[in-house]
């Protein structure tokens, strides 16, 4: 069996990724990717763990959350999509109506 | 047992705690199919009656419902349950009465606007009686997923879409941090169970050793909620959001989601984690102070009365979050939620009026509410009356809310946030009395006077009908509603 501790690292690096992209990384479709790795560090730990323990409620809430995470890609998109149409654009430092 | 019959006892013995958000939820897809197929195109003004109808049902649902643990305990009706859901309810009712001429005027009126809004109170509804942390996790999804899609609702206008963008992106980045933190506390406990006193009792016992996990955990979801609630440093989608989107959608968003959202922070924190208090206090007190300061002060030097709105909010926030630190759960709630009552009156008056002043072509700069007073005398005094509440000047019903929530807080020892807080409110005054002072000392050119719509007359009558009737009876009529409503 896979070490536990093996399993936190290989989640904190998904995760650390995730945020680093989101952080860094200027065009929002690829932002998005970025949570939605996010999302999938935690899959991950929810998973080994429930496993681990040989509950199925922590599969249960890591199959939810696929679920959940496709709706945040379709709303996600549909926003991305009605902005490039006014403005031509995905880069978020290009979106700067808002100031203040 | 058997599965089906399983299932059949958990449905006919829990089924009822959910009325309330199922028959919102079974109601806006009833009208996105079928119901919309039979409305034709020009009545579609017609679904805001529906929606007001559907709500006022499920709000009256959820109050008559036993109060009760079910779901496998996922899913909790006691007085704050219904407490808070019955605050969505208003701020879903308030919002349909406020978009109208907007949506009139825009030939916006869609049924999806409605669905919307009624699936988003659903989100709140079960949000504010989970017990879960699965449950408490989705139903904030459904909640945030809604609004985001509200805010860009307007896709025609540029910067309704970017708001929607920015806060979707930065609610996706704080959902992720939110569901890693709730990750590392399952896997903290064990990897058995996701049920909040459950995990209560599991993580005191791994905390006392000092558990590196724990603690990310915990910070991790105080920070996706911080950021639900948009608390200083993580508000940075608030003013921007506020301001890009429709006006009644900013509404809906300093009322409904931030009543929900207090609401699962009291359950979470304020009755959930109180195994492992020392380990997010702290940071929460720093969150509630940087709030108070920076929303404060940055709304000094605000020339939109939305984005002003928009900060003060953050530092209301600030100041709510001294309900949640109090060690009194029970308290803290009553505290938090009458807040929340004059909060949702006073805000819903303020952006009825300015709605009003957006329909007549005049903007929502502050320097459009010159002369106000003598264009129109009620609606100014009205307008005074919602400012100086929110600034909490004595003996409106604003000051008796922020009365009770600071008492409270020294007397659970939280001395120095509450002069802070003191302070700050002082820094309010300022800015909310400006805004009066433009009102009546500013002269304006002449403009014509445009009715107002019914609808609006109508939440802003009440608004102030009810601030000025709490202001007679002060304290013992909240003190009275306090201990009805949350038991």
């Amino acid at each position: 069996m896979v070490p536990m501790n093996a399993v936190l690292l290989l989640s904190f690096l998904l995760f650390a990724l995730g945020v680093a992209g989101v952080l860094i990384r200027r065009n929002a479709l690829i932002i998005l990717m970025c949570a939605e790795l996010m999302l999938n560090a935690a899959n991950l730990n929810l998973i080994a763990f429930a496993r681990h323990s040989g509950t199925p409620a922590g599969q249960a809430f890591a199959l939810l959350v696929m679920g959940l995470a496709a709706a945040e890609v379709a709303i996600g998109l549909a926003i991305v999509v009605a902005l490039y149409r006014k403005k031509d654009t995905v880069q978020v430092d290009d979106i700067n109506l808002l100031k203040g | 047992m058997s599965f089906a019959q399983g299932l059949l006892e958990a449905l006919t013995k829990d089924l009822p705690l959910l009325y309330g958000p199922a028959l919102l939820a079974v109601a806006a897809t009833l009208m996105l199919w079928p119901g919309d197929r039979f409305v034709g195109r020009g009545n579609k003004k017609a679904w805001a009656f529906v929606a007001a109808l559907v709500l006022l049902a499920a709000g009256a649902l959820a109050l008559t419902a036993p109060t009760d643990e079910g779901f496998n305990r996922m899913f909790r009706v006691d007085g704050l349950t219904k407490g808070f859901q019955a605050l969505c309810v208003m701020g879903g009712l308030i919002t349909i009465a406020l978009s109208q001429p907007q949506l009139n005027a825009l030939k916006e009126q869609t049924v999806e606007y409605y669905a919307l809004i009624l699936f988003s109170v659903c989100g709140m509804m079960l949000l504010v009686g989970a017990t879960d942390l699965v449950s408490m996790y989705f139903s904030l999804e459904l909640m945030a997923l809604c609004i985001y899609v509200l805010v860009a609702y307007l896709r025609h206008q540029e910067r309704s879409v970017e708001a929607g963008l920015k806060y979707f992106l930065l609610g996706a980045f704080s959902s992720g941090i939110l569901l890693y933190g709730i990750s590392l506390l399952f896997a903290a406990a064990g990897g058995v169970t996701t049920n909040l006193a459950e995990l209560n009792g599991r993580l005191a016992l791994v905390s006392a050793n000092g558990s590196l996990l724990v603690y990310a955990g915990v910070l991790m979801v105080l920070v996706g909620f911080a950021f639900k609630v948009a608390a200083v440093p993580f508000h940075m989608w608030s003013p921007d959001a506020y301001e890009g989107a429709p006006t009644p959608i900013t509404a809906f968003m300093s009322m409904a989601p931030k009543a929900a959202a207090l609401g699962a922070f009291l359950r979470v924190f304020g009755t959930g984690f109180q195994g492992i208090a020392s380990d997010w206090m702290l940071p929460l007190a720093y969150i509630a102070g940087a709030s108070m300061v920076l929303g404060n002060v940055a709304a000094l030097r605000q020339q939109s009365l939305k984005r002003l709105l928009a900060y003060s909010s953050i530092a209301h926030v600030g100041y709510m979050l001294l309900g949640v630190m109090s060690g009194d759960a029970q308290a803290g709630a009553q505290a938090i939620w009458l807040y929340m009552l004059t909060y949702l009156l006073m805000q819903s008056g303020a952006f009825a009026i300015l709605i009003y002043l957006q329909g007549k072509g005049e903007g929502e700069r502050i320097d459009d509410f010159r002369g106000l007073g003598r264009r129109q005398p009620v609606l100014a005094f009205a307008m005074m009356v919602f400012l100086l509440s929110l600034a909490g000047i004595p003996p409106l019903v604003g000051f008796f809310s922020k009365f009770i929530l600071f008492k409270l807080a020294i007397e659970q020892g939280h001395v120095a946030l509450t002069v802070l807080a003191l302070l700050t409110s002082a820094v309010a005054a300022y800015y909310y009395l400006n805004v009066v002072a433009v009102m009546y000392f500013k002269e304006a050119p002449e403009t014509e006077r445009a009715p107002m719509g019914s609808l609006a007359t109508l939440v802003v009558t009440v608004s102030c009908a009810l601030i000025l009737v709490g202001t007679f009876f002060g304290f013992r009529l909240m003190d009275w509603m306090g201990r009805i409503v949350l038991g």
